[in-house]
């Protein structure tokens, strides 16, 4: 990186962690690396279980990392916090959850939830209706004076988010942690928050690190994709890319997993078989390898190194290694 | 297997807890029970059973209370619970070993025999909510739940033994029974117990019924339970093996858990009705001033209760599978 | 088509029956248990008033019988009972008050604490929990109260609200955890809360049910035992309570002297204290545990639709006719299913899609006699081969299910009995239509999981052992043991991944094929369908607004909510431009709907039309049939074309109703 651009928003080095014991633990995050730049939305795809929202949880501060570092616009956060410097590291972190009917408390109405991060933040003007009331506006809500009084068992899913989201921004952060904000809501409306999300991060210039499932999703909101399996980071690179090319087997599968009602009427046959396994008899080599329809001898030889495939491009798959590729071809050749 | 040490762990901390308690309680009070004691009693306390009970007391002994805990932990597993006052010399593990029987027999059997009756009304009552029978047992049962156990007690001798005479007014045998076990005897013994049985049974029923009615309730909304109707299982299927199975499993729990409460109220069932029990024992060391022989029995009702705790999770263990894979 | 019920009242917004202390004033058991308290606590502070004598004073000769003087008489020492019955009112309530509330604050402090700390602070008091619920109570209070004599009520209070508290912090606690977990909570964490204020703002209001309940509980419990402590001679028995009473009046000979009132008359008291404490308890924890609740509600009668004479419609297998179904809530009918009408052809997939609360499932489950209280079938009749489904008494019903028609629930994670093996839940489904053979269950049982590609190892497993596809998979194995016509599917693999979802997907279409089945598949997933279906209906607010093929669905949506549904998934390949979903959300179903129920959310509405005409269902092209008026000869096509240009200009943003929740 030049020294004298703007520092990426968010870095995150060999970011590690491992729930339970040291004996027994498991290890659901395991050194995973990437970064977000200012006015960046990276997609982060893996199936439940991926560690997605574990990494989300660790940045966010509400677990703390086993091992690794993580930089907030340069500066590198300890991985104890607490008191007045979690409070203003808050300040600059905020996250949207998946499930808009559990994220709000039911008992407060939606003036109390917006309220606290602004006095909590010492953001809070005179006329605190008054700030709320842009907030609400500024999602979508409008106007503003039917649903401050509100209380979540009140507003539809939609709105909820939109609540949600609101009180993300608050605090006017410099990254948000969205985690599956659509998966709860209904077809229909998920475009909508999906929109009204990238109308926020053009205007203020926002980081986002978007949490999904879903390939289409990630695909329309992302600038880059990363792609998680069992806990390691298997691919990443611009969102169109790693989407209409993927280079990982796994993201492959998943992409052949899809649906894909233009592709006609008759599902496609995808080649892997079996599940996730469980993070605790992971294997020692590529945590793919046993899934995997083009699984080899080496692939079981360790954890294989990100190969770069250009344009920030990478994936972590030896069939991208020059010499394994030299190899099966003369293999392909001799045979 | 982690599960099975688990709970043996508590079993035995919790029986230190109660010998613990045992040990400080009586140092708490203000002066020492033994001068309490002596002016109750007034002078006509033998000299050696003053003795024993400044020994039982550690008055004679000049270590620290550190050495004199450690001393009555090492009596305690000896099984020396020291001379009991009320009746001396009589040692107090034998008045304990006399009793415990009737106890075991009486509270012991009524309380899983109401544990039965009550939890296949609360089935009954669960199962067909909604129906005026089923939803009108629920305040009968709150109420006899609400009764004082002694009161229904004095209330049941009064009619049947004292005005009907149709039982006997105190005891658990005829004075001469006749040979032990005989059919005499054993007519005696029912004879005698069925009031206290009585009592029991209808005071406690209700909290089963509570129970194992909202246990079934909960069970209904699973999505097993209509799964298992769609597949068109009979109804006798269905309740046996889909809402009892799991409807059972947190009853039983409950069961472990008020134990404790449970069995400390039949106790003074015996106190109503004379019955020679840990608890009628409870209520004359308490009456008599007997510390020793008040403590050995707290210690020992705990052990009943405990040890039926300990036979309650061996139950959820072979009844639950996800128990025994340490999951639950 | 939206015809009104009789008898249907609308629903008022936020209904004050609807709140929590609303229920609570309906509830026959907790007005009950409040009158009765009430009642006691009254008596208690009006005693003076009530009698003119001293509960305390000696005065009277002993045994007195009843008397205007002395309504119930006095007792052996020369008290009148009645003031001793009065004023004892006052110190049982007190006991049973300040030791419920002393417990019930030691119950809070350590449960909150256990599950807000966690760690070894949890360890720790989750032992000291363990170990208070299992040392027997009342003898400990005895040995404790014995070595503590005298002093009056407030060592008694303060031994019952130290011995009292370990049930309520067990329940506490494991609702604690559970709050925990709920993403409010970490959502005011990151919002920059404090533990402080994430405990008793965040976290302890969204417990007052409980604590209430535990009160209640702690309160019986109190007064319980302080009758025993008191009746056994044990605390200070020159007070005046009910319990000393019972004290005197045993240890005076009462019943001998036949003075049974003086024992029963306090005693009863307890008991009816008790009860209305219980009563309390049970019905706050019935508010506060919807699970619990639910009185009852009266079900209507099924309007008898026209008799079906003979199988209906050319060779359909399954066939819905203008079926109605509602959800009986106590402030009205929410009409879930409006009159649908819907035929499913033998080897046919039917596809069935529609935003939550659309009625999708709704229709299925009360087609299949599946749909529990307070939904109820409203009118229509669904008749599958020759069964009238609708009609069959329960126990034809029972013979017909599974046999005829198998279902595959949307919550499958849960669909499995815990506690019995997998072999015992694919067995029962046959052994319940008459095979009974062990060598033929076990044939057929191998033959299915091979069929959906599990291995045979986990037959014998329990359900808790195996992921979430291979759950799935046992269940639909279980669905195809009968091999019946009809399978019904709701959502099947929405909870899983989408790898293993598209092996299930693979597996069933596979399977169908294979055997011949009938599938009516539904989900909310509008491009898996139309991948998959070989017909396709879109459902909306309780009507089926478009019934096509799937190739012809997708190449060429009528219905505007189809076209809009459509286009709110982002594409996979292509261009990114920015799309649009539909804005606003689907009426609410309690009220009646007038004209088309998307009107609100149409981009080619056409006011005048739309919303005033009643519904009907127009034939777009061979087999593909809309209910939208765009379709409708009668109207002028000058209307629909401007309707059609106006969609191309934005709409305005369209007025959003309240919601309106179903379950």
């Amino acid at each position: 990186m030049p020294p004298n651009s703007v520092p990426n928003t968010l870095e995150i080095v060999n970011l590690r962690k491992v729930f339970g014991s040291k004996a027994g633990g498991v290890v659901a995050v395991n050194d995973v690396s990437f970064s977000i730049a200012r006015g960046e939305v990276l997609g982060l795809v893996g199936e439940s279980g991926s560690g997605k929202s574990t990494i989300a949880r660790l940045i966010a501060h509400l677990y703390s990392p086993t091992g690794g570092q993580i930089h907030l616009s340069g500066q590198p956060v300890p991985h104890k916090l607490g008191g007045a410097a979690l409070r203003k590291f808050r300040r600059h972190v905020q996250m949207i959850f998946q499930d808009p009917y559990a994220s709000l408390n039911p008992l407060h109405p939606v003036r109390y939830t917006l309220s606290r991060p602004l006095k909590i933040h010492g953001l809070a003007e005179k006329n605190i209706d008054a700030q709320i009331g842009s907030l609400l506006e500024r999602v979508g809500l409008a106007p503003a004076s039917t649903y401050i009084n509100k209380r979540s068992f009140e507003l539809s899913g939609g709105q909820r988010q939109r609540v949600g989201i609101a009180r993300a921004l608050a605090a006017s952060p410099d990254l948000i942690l969205a985690d599956e904000p659509t998966s709860a809501l209904d077809v229909s409306i998920r475009l909508d928050v999906m929109n009204l999300m990238l109308d926020l991060k053009d205007q203020e210039g926002l980081s986002m690190l978007f949490i999904t499932h879903d390939l289409a999703g990630a695909r329309y909101m992302s600038d880059r994709i990363a792609v998680l399996y069992a806990g390691t980071l298997v691919e990443i690179g611009p969102a169109i890319e790693v989407i209409d090319r993927p280079q990982h087997p796994y993201t492959q599968l998943l992409k052949s997993a899809a649906p894909k009602p233009d592709a006609g009427l008759v599902p496609e046959e995808i080649a892997a078989r079996g599940e996730v396994p469980d993070l605790k008899t992971l294997p020692p080599g590529c945590p793919f390898e046993p899934r995997c329809p083009h699984a080899m001898s080496e692939c079981k030889d360790g954890l294989p190194k990100m190969y770069g495939l250009g344009n920030g491009h990478t994936a972590r798959c030896i069939l991208h290694d020059p010499a394994i590729v030299a190899k099966r071809s003369a293999v392909g050749a001799g045979s | 297997m982690s599960y099975l040490l688990r709970k043996l762990g508590i079993f035995v901390f919790t029986l230190w807890v109660a010998a613990t308690l045992n040990f400080i309680l009586p140092r708490l009070v203000p002066g020492d029970p033994v001068s309490v004691m002596l002016a109750k009693y007034q002078g006509r306390l033998d000299p050696s059973a003053v003795d024993a009970l400044k020994i039982a007391y550690g008055l004679n002994d000049l270590g620290s209370p550190v050495s004199q805990y450690f001393g009555y932990l090492g009596n305690l597993l000896r099984g020396d619970f020291g001379r009991s006052i009320s009746l001396f010399p009589t040692p107090v593990i034998d008045v304990v070993m006399r009793a415990l029987p009737y106890t075991l027999g009486l509270v012991g059997i009524t309380t899983i025999l109401s544990f039965l009756i009550g939890s296949g009304l609360g089935l009954y009552s669960g199962w067909r909510r909604g129906k005026a029978g089923a939803d009108g047992v629920v305040p009968v049962a709150l109420f006899l739940n609400s009764m004082p156990y002694f009161w229904f007690g004095l209330l049941l001798l009064y009619i049947f033994a004292f005005q009907l005479k149709w039982f006997p007014l105190s005891g658990a045998l005829d004075p001469f029974p006749g040979d032990a076990y005989s059919a005499s005897w054993w007519g005696s013994l029912l004879r005698h117990a069925t009031l206290p049985v009585l009592t029991i049974l209808v005071t406690s029923v209700g909290g089963w019924l509570i129970t194992m009615r909202n246990n079934v309730i909960s069970v209904a909304s699973e999505d097993y339970l209509a799964f298992a109707r769609a597949k068109g299982l009979s109804e006798g299927r269905i309740i046996n093996r889909y809402v009892l199975r799991n409807a059972l499993l947190p009853s039983f729990t409950a069961f472990g858990m008020s134990l404790g409460f449970v069995v400390g109220g039949s106790i003074l069932t015996e106190i109503v009705f004379s019955y020679p029990g840990l608890g009628y024992y409870l209520f004359q060391s308490v009456t008599n001033l007997d510390y020793p022989l008040m403590q050995a029995l707290f210690f020992f009702i705990a052990l009943a209760v405990l040890v039926a705790n300990l036979a309650v999770d061996l139950l959820n263990l072979i009844l639950d599978p996800r128990i025994r894979e340490g999951r639950a | 088509m939206t015809a009104v019920i009789p008898g249907a009242i609308p629903i008022p917004r936020r209904a004050w029956k609807n709140t929590s202390l609303g229920r609570f004033f309906r509830n026959p058991r907790s007005v009950f248990g409040a009158g009765l308290l009430l009642i006691f606590v009254l008596m208690g502070l009006f005693a003076p008033v009530l009698t003119p004598y001293s509960p305390s004073s000696l005065e009277f000769d002993a045994f007195m019988p009843f008397s205007a003087a002395h309504p119930l008489g006095t007792t052996a020492l020369g008290q009148d009972i009645l003031a001793q019955f009065l004023y004892g009112a006052r110190l049982t309530l007190l006991v049973g008050a300040v030791a419920g509330l002393l417990a019930t604050f030691l119950s809070v402090a350590f449960g909150l604490a256990a599950a807000y700390f966690g760690g070894w602070v949890d360890e720790a008091i989750n032992t000291l929990i363990n170990v208070f619920l299992v040392l027997p109570g009342l003898p400990l209070i005895i040995v404790a109260a014995a070595f503590i004599r005298g002093g009056g009520v407030w060592p008694v209070i303060v031994v019952i609200g130290f011995t009292g508290w370990a049930f309520g912090a067990r329940v506490l606690r494991s609702q604690a955890l559970a709050l925990r977990e709920r993403d409010f909570i970490a959502a005011a964490a990151v919002s920059g809360e404090g533990p402080l204020r994430i405990i008793f703002v965040e976290m302890l209001p969204n417990m007052a049910g409980l604590i209430a309940a535990n009160f209640f509980g702690a309160a019986l419990y109190a007064v319980l035992s302080e009758a025993g402590l008191s009746f056994i001679g044990v605390g200070d028995v020159s007070l005046v309570t009910w319990g000393t009473m019972l004290y005197w009046a045993q240890a005076k000979g009462a019943l001998l002297q036949g003075a049974w009132w003086w024992v029963a008359l306090p005693g009863l008291s307890i008991a009816l204290l008790g009860t209305s404490f219980a009563l309390l308890n049970f019905a706050v924890d019935e508010i506060s545990n919807p699970k619990l609740g639910g009185g009852r509600l009266k079900m209507p009668r099924r309007t008898q639709a026209a008799p079906i004479a003979a199988p209906v419609a050319g060779d359909a297998l399954l066939s819905i006719k203008e079926l109605s179904v509602g959800y009986l809530t106590p402030t009205g009918v929410v009409r879930a299913v409006r009159e649908v009408s819907l035929d499913v052809q033998p080897g046919e997939l039917l596809g069935l899609a529609g935003e939550s609360g659309c009625g999708k499932s709704t229709l299925a489950f009360a087609a299949t006699r599946l749909l529990d209280p307070p939904g109820a079938v409203l009118g229509g009749s669904v008749r599958l081969a020759q069964h009238d489904l609708l009609a069959l008494s329960p126990e034809e019903l029972r013979k017909v299910r599974w046999k005829e028609f198998s279902i595959v629930f949307q919550a499958s994670m849960s669909v499995l009995n815990p506690v019995l093996k997998i072999r015992e839940q694919v067995y029962d489904a046959m052994q319940a239509h008459g095979v009974t053979d062990k060598a033929k269950l076990d044939a057929r049982a191998r033959e299915l999981f091979d069929l959906v590609g599990i291995q045979m190892q986990y037959l014998d497993a329990y359900p808790h052992q195996l992921s979430g596809g291979m759950k799935q998979r046992v269940v639909i194995a279980i669905a195809l043991a009968l091999e019946p016509k009809l399978i019904v599917m709701d959502e099947p693999t929405t909870a899983l991944d989408v790898v293993v979802q598209r092996q299930i997907l693979q597996e069933i279409n596979a399977v169908r094929k294979r055997l011949g089945i009938s599938i009516i598949f539904i989900t909310h997933d509008l491009s898996l369908l139309v991948e998959m279906s070989d017909r396709v209906a879109i459902m909306y607010a309780g009507e089926v607004v478009e019934l096509a093929p799937a190739h012809q669905l997708y190449a060429h949506p009528a219905h505007p909510y189809t076209q809009q549904l459509m286009n709110s998934f982002p594409p996979m390949t292509g261009p990114r431009t920015r799309r649009s979903g539909i804005p606003g959300k689907p009426p609410s179903l309690s009220a009646e709907i007038v004209g088309c129920p998307f009107f609100e959310r149409c981009t080619k509405r056409m006011p005048g039309v739309c919303d005033v005409k009643p519904l009907q269902t127009f034939t777009v092209a061979e087999n593909q049939t809309a209910a939208c008026f765009l379709y409708d000869p009668t109207v002028p096509s000058e209307i629909k074309d401007s309707a059609i240009r106006s969609s191309q200009t934005p709409q305005p943003e369209v007025s959003r109703e309240p919601a309106h929740t179903i379950n």
